[in-house]
C-alpha cells in the first residue's frame, strides 16, 4: 500500500517538476527504468506467493538498475551501445512479461 | 482454489496500511521509479538531439550533410530550368509577337487585311470616257511615290478592287476600265491611306493627275479624310512552285 502511494508520489512529483534530464544521465534512465520496472514486478510475484522481503526487493532493486547502467556505460565505451541496450531492454522486457505472467496466474488462476 | 484466494489475501493485506522500515524503503524506491518514469517519458516526447548517442548525432550529421549536398544539386538543377524557361518563353513570345507585326504588315500589303488610317479620297467623274486606264495607272503611280501605303479603286457605287503589287489596269470595251479582271465605270473613286497632305499635293502638282484629268474634260475631287477605310479584300495567294528558302541563322 504504501509502496503503491509511493509509486503515485512519484509520478505526481514527476508531472509538476518538470525536470530536465541532466545529459550525463539520459544514457541510461530509459535502461533504469526498465530495470526498476522488472524489479518491482519481481517484487509484487513475490508478494504474492508469500515471500516477499523487503530487504531482498532493495537490493534487487538497486543492482537491477546499477547493473543496467553499468551494462550501457560498458557498451558506449565499447562502441556498440545502441545494440546492447537493445539487448538489455530484450532481456529485461521478458522477464517482466515472466513476472507479469505468474502475478496473473496466482490472481486469476489463467 | 485455495492458492488464489491466498494470493488475493495477501494482495490485500499488503495493501492495508501499515508503515514501518521495512516498507518505506520500497515505497521510497516505487516513488523514484515513478518519477524517474515520468520523467523519461517527458524527456522523450520532447525528443531532441541531446538525448543521442556520440554517434547517432554523427549518422543524423552525416544524413543531414548529404540531404543537403543532394537539395543543393537539385535547387540548381531547377534554377537552370528556370532560366532556361523564362528565357525561352520571353524568345518566343518576342518571336511571336514579331510574327504578329510582320504578317499585318504584309496583310496591309498584299491586301488580305483590311484597313484603315489618314489618307485621301480621288472621286473622277468622267462623263466623256477620256479617262483611260493609263491616267489612273499614273494617279496610282503618283500616289504610291507620295507614300500611299494602301489603295483601292473602285466605281462611286459599285465594284471595288483592292490595288495591290500585281494589279492591272487595262481599258474596258465601252469606256470604262478593267482592273484585275473586274470593270469599273466612271465616276471612279480611288481611296489611298497615307499622309493626307502629301497625297493631295502630288496629285495637285502642276502637270500632275488633276491637270491631266481636267484636260481629258474630267473632273477630279481630292478630299483629304482623317480616317479612310480600306475594306476590300484579296484572297490570300497560295504559290504553287515558290517555297520559303532555309532560312541562314547567323
Amino acid at each position: 500500500m504504501i509502496a503503491a502511494i509511493g509509486l503515485v508520489l512519484g509520478i505526481v512529483a514527476g508531472i509538476f517538476l518538470e525536470p530536465t534530464v541532466p545529459t550525463w544521465l539520459q544514457p541510461y534512465l530509459p535502461i533504469a527504468v526498465v530495470a526498476a520496472l522488472d524489479a518491482v514486478f519481481g517484487g509484487l510475484r513475490a508478494l504474492l506467493d508469500g515471500i516477499f522481503d523487503d530487504r531482498v526487493f532493495v537490493v534487487s532493486f538497486v543492482a537491477n538498475v546499477l547493473v543496467a547502467a553499468l551494462i550501457v556505460y560498458l557498451g558506449d565505451q565499447l562502441g556498440v551501445g545502441s545494440q546492447l541496450s537493445t539487448g538489455v531492454v530484450v532481456v529485461l522486457g521478458i522477464r517482466i512479461f515472466s513476472n507479469a505472467a505468474a502475478i496473473r496466474r496466482q490472481l486469476f488462476r489463467a | 482454489m485455495t492458492g488464489q484466494r491466498t494470493a488475493w489475501t495477501r494482495l490485500r493485506s499488503a495493501m492495508r496500511p501499515h508503515a514501518s522500515r521495512g516498507t518505506l524503503v520500497p515505497a521510497l524506491l516505487c516513488a523514484l521509479l515513478g518519477f524517474a518514469v515520468v520523467v523519461q517519458v517527458r524527456s522523450t516526447q520532447d525528443a531532441g538531439l541531446d538525448g543521442l548517442r556520440q554517434t547517432d548525432l554523427v549518422r543524423i550529421l552525416d544524413d543531414v550533410t548529404e540531404r543537403a549536398a543532394r537539395l543543393q544539386a537539385e535547387s540548381r538543377d531547377l534554377e537552370d530550368t528556370k532560366a532556361k524557361v523564362s528565357g525561352g518563353s520571353s524568345g518566343s513570345l518576342a518571336a511571336l509577337e514579331e510574327a504578329r507585326h510582320r504578317s499585318q504588315t504584309l496583310g496591309i500589303l498584299a491586301g488580305t487585311l483590311a484597313a484603315e488610317g489618314p489618307g485621301i479620297e480621288l472621286t473622277i467623274s468622267d462623263p466623256e470616257g477620256k479617262v483611260g486606264a493609263d491616267v489612273l495607272l499614273d494617279c496610282l503611280q503618283e500616289l504610291r511615290d507620295a507614300g500611299g501605303e494602301a489603295f483601292e479603286i473602285g466605281a462611286v457605287d459599285g465594284d471595288r478592287v483592292r490595288v495591290i503589287a500585281s494589279t492591272y489596269i487595262s481599258d474596258g470595251e465601252d469606256g470604262g476600265i478593267v482592273v484585275d479582271g473586274v470593270e469599273l465605270h466612271s465616276p471612279y473613286r480611288i481611296r489611298v491611306i497615307g499622309d493626307s497632305r502629301t497625297l493631295a499635293g502630288a496629285l495637285d502638282i502642276p502637270g500632275g493627275v488633276l491637270d491631266v484629268l481636267s484636260q481629258s474634260k474630267a473632273q477630279g475631287t481630292v478630299t483629304q479624310r482623317p480616317v479612310v477605310a480600306i475594306t476590300s479584300l484579296r484572297p490570300t495567294p497560295t504559290p504553287q512552285y515558290a517555297r520559303p528558302a532555309p532560312q541562314k541563322t547567323e
